[in-house]
């Protein structure tokens, strides 16, 4: 007791002496502030990385040693987040992915840098996964480049978009999406976002193609791993360097893939009312026949109530994962109900628990899988573009990734299921669609009526 | 330094006037305003802006004093505690309130010019919001929305003929939105499965903001457009153009690098 008194005591006359009781206050208060913002403000964050795709790799059950042999051998050939890279071979230009990658910021007379991460990271992903932190609250989800599809686009439907293709999406958006127009950002700043999902798409590609290599090739040999190591091993650099020489190449290509309409069979400018109808007429026909066969997921009414249990590509893989990895909870539970294991099959059971706890982990990340939804044609919002151009890619290539099939020839000089008289007459009927009467009698009786569910 | 306190809150009034007298000369001041009926919009702000600064200095000239006067270090007197005045009470209780309710009713007309009293005008143009971004909709060559010949565009440059009252119909695909045109002094919230109007008249031509003034999501930041008030001539070639564009059935011939 006299012990605090005394200090207590002892305390005041010091403050007295020094003339501090006026700011004893105002003195730890301002050194606190200081000292809150040195350690939050000031503080540097991790530096993000690229997320390995751990859906392929368990689903292929690559081990972790080969999961970071591939991170290692990914990050050599396109560098990191900050600091992305592209071989030469990838025709990718270095200087625009400086500007596009690292953290958001202004420097000297305009120029900006992180236009990845200012604009489009927090839906598509540092990886360009699609899976920002906004993305699970968006329907659809934002599109994951990696596996290098893209859905509007005007070459044929197996091969890359152009840079004109991604660059009009970012201009115009993507109507019915989430996807914003980048209209007001200058073109080179656009470009320069092109050139970046371009590279993670790349990316993303090479990394699919180095799962399936080490998955198909590598393992183990006489009980010894092989490693995932091409600067050591000439084969394997071999092979990674045909992947990426065939990945750049069809990106390369592109612009040799553009569909050319016939130019013989477009539909003139100056048509008459009677000949637009006339068209109208012959599309309606071709929407509910057998050939085209629209219906099917389009439904009888346009509406896009027709089929509508299947996904995209996207949405498909993470359903095939879910799906393996609830039968295998299954095998699980039912061979641990059971006594009678012999000693291969308590092996199995093992492997499988083990196996399983690493697949849960992953399935326990994944988006709810989201049906694809055939599109309602009645409400004249077009994703792809509303030009009868547009429309005319759409049934002439399909829309990559989807279940929606192209009806014109998949590639140059092949036979498709329309001629382009016929998807164009498709086009005029589509854009008639939101105009049409909901409560308009169906004129063309379904050929296939009786495929429909009702 | 005895006074330290009372000097330290004599520079919230000073600091206070300051950044007003200071706002305009570092252009953080009200954006330019080019609109017909801004005008009455900034007056009302500029009233209340009086009132409210002529009380707040006198509040604080009063708290700053008080603080000085009665400086605990100086002030040997005990507290003397008191209930109050209650005819102070009742002065300080009818003053503000005739004030509010003067306000209240002086700016009624303000407030009907600008959301009440629509013009018997067509839309000019339908806007629409989505996350994250504003579409829109021209009537085309029959003037009418929603037919055939309807010009939409997603690029968020919106075109409008400059001295010309234009009515604009406003909606929303998804959730709430707010469109917000601050050089027209015009801010119209916009709620799903309403139809919303806004209306005015451009003196200048130029481009000038467009944003979303209601936080709509994760990219509101990036929900804003441009909006170029340009001569009718110039607004009817702009929508032809843009009707030529939409109709486009030829693609452009393929760049081979």
């Amino acid at each position: 007791m006299k012990l605090k008194q005394m200090m207590v005591s002892g305390m005041k006359s010091m403050l007295q002496r020094t003339g501090m009781n006026r700011y004893f206050i105002v003195v730890p208060y301002i050194v606190g502030m200081g000292l809150f913002l040195l350690l939050t403000g000031c503080e540097q964050s991790q530096p993000p990385e690229f997320r390995l795709n751990m859906v392929q790799m368990v689903s292929l059950e690559t081990a972790p040693a080969y999961q970071q042999e591939i991170a290692d051998v990914l990050g050599a050939l396109f560098g990191t987040p900050d600091e992305p890279f592209a071989m030469p071979e990838t025709g990718l230009d270095q200087s625009q992915l400086k500007l596009a990658a690292g953290p958001a910021w202004s420097g000297e007379e305009g120029s900006v840098y992180g236009l990845y991460r200012k604009h489009c990271v927090h839906c598509h992903g540092v990886t360009g996964d699609g899976r920002g932190p906004t993305a699970r609250f968006l329907n659809p989800y934002p599109r994951d480049y990696r596996a290098g599809t893209y859905k509007f686009k005007s070459t044929y439907n197996a091969t890359k978009p152009t840079d004109k293709d991604l660059y009009a999406v970012l201009y115009h958006g993507v109507p019915g999406t989430a996807m914003p127009s980048f209209a007001l950002l200058p073109s080179s700043e656009i470009e320069t976002l092109v050139e970046y999902v371009k590279y993670l798409s790349m990316r993303g590609q090479m990394e699919t193609e180095l799962i399936n290599y080490v998955a198909e090739e590598l393992g183990e040999e006489d009980g010894e791993r092989i490693p995932f190591d091409p600067v050591s091993d000439q084969e394997q650099r071999g092979v990674i360097q045909e992947i990426l020489a065939e990945i750049a190449s069809d990106w390369g290509a592109s612009a040799e893939n553009v569909i050319q309409a016939e130019e013989a069979q477009l539909p003139q400018e100056n048509r008459t009312a009677e000949e637009i109808a006339a068209s109208v007429e012959l599309g309606r026909a071709l929407f509910y026949g057998n050939k085209a066969n629209c219906l099917k997921c389009h439904g009888p009414t346009a509406l896009g109530d027709g089929q509508r249990d299947d996904q995209d590509i996207w949405n498909k893989s993470n359903k095939k994962f879910q799906d393996d990895t609830a039968l295998l909870l299954e095998r699980v539970n039912e061979n641990q109900g059971t006594s009678d294991l012999d000693a291969a099959g308590r092996e199995r059971l093992a492997t499988d628990v083990k196996v399983l706890a690493v697949r849960e982990t992953v399935a326990a990340r994944l988006y709810p899988v989201r049906n694809a939804i055939p599109r309602n044609l009645r409400k004249g919002i077009y994703r792809g573009g509303r030009r009868p151009l547009d429309i005319y890619r759409r049934v002439h290539a399909g829309i990559p990734g989807t279940p929606m099939p192209g009806s014109g020839p998949a590639s140059l000089g092949a036979k498709g299921t329309l001629t382009d008289v016929e998807i164009w007459n498709v086009v005029d009927y589509v854009l008639s669609l939101p105009y049409e009467g909901p409560s308009q009698p169906q004129r063309a009786l379904p050929v296939n009526a009786q495929n429909i569910a009702n | 330094m005895n006074r330290f306190w009372s000097l330290l809150f004599l520079l919230v009034p000073i600091g206070g006037v300051a950044t007003f007298v200071v706002a305009p000369y570092y252009n953080i001041w009200l954006p330019r305003d080019v609109s017909e009926q801004g005008h009455k919009i900034d007056s009302l702000f500029m009233f209340i802006l009086w009132l409210t600064g002529i009380v707040f200095i006198g509040t604080q000239l009063v708290f700053v004093y008080f603080s000085w006067k009665y400086e605990a270090g100086t002030n040997k007197q005990p507290v003397k505690y008191s209930h109050g005045s209650h005819s102070l009470e009742v002065v300080w209780t009818i003053l503000p309130a005739v004030t509010l309710l003067f306000i209240a009713i002086y700016q009624m007309d303000a407030w009907a010019e600008a959301k009440m009293r629509t013009p018997g005008l067509l839309p000019i143009v339908e806007v629409t919001g989505r996350q994250f971004n504003w579409d829109f909709r021209y009537p085309g060559p029959d003037g009418e929305l929603y037919t055939r010949d309807d010009i939409v565009r997603t690029d968020g440059n919106l075109y409008l003929p400059v001295d010309e009252q234009v009515l604009l119909r406003i909606t929303s695909a998804d959730v709430l939105h707010s469109f917000f045109l601050p050089n027209m002094r015009l801010k119209q919230d916009v709620v799903p499965g309403m139809d919303q109007s806004m209306w005015f008249k451009a003196k200048q031509e130029g481009q000038f903001d467009i944003v979303c003034a209601e936080l709509c999501g994760w990219g509101h930041y990036k929900m804003k457009g441009r909006v170029h008030f340009v001569t009718r001539a110039d607004f009817d070639a702009q929508l032809e153009t843009f009707r030529q564009e939409q109709n486009k059935v030829l693609a452009d011939p393929p760049v081979v690098r």
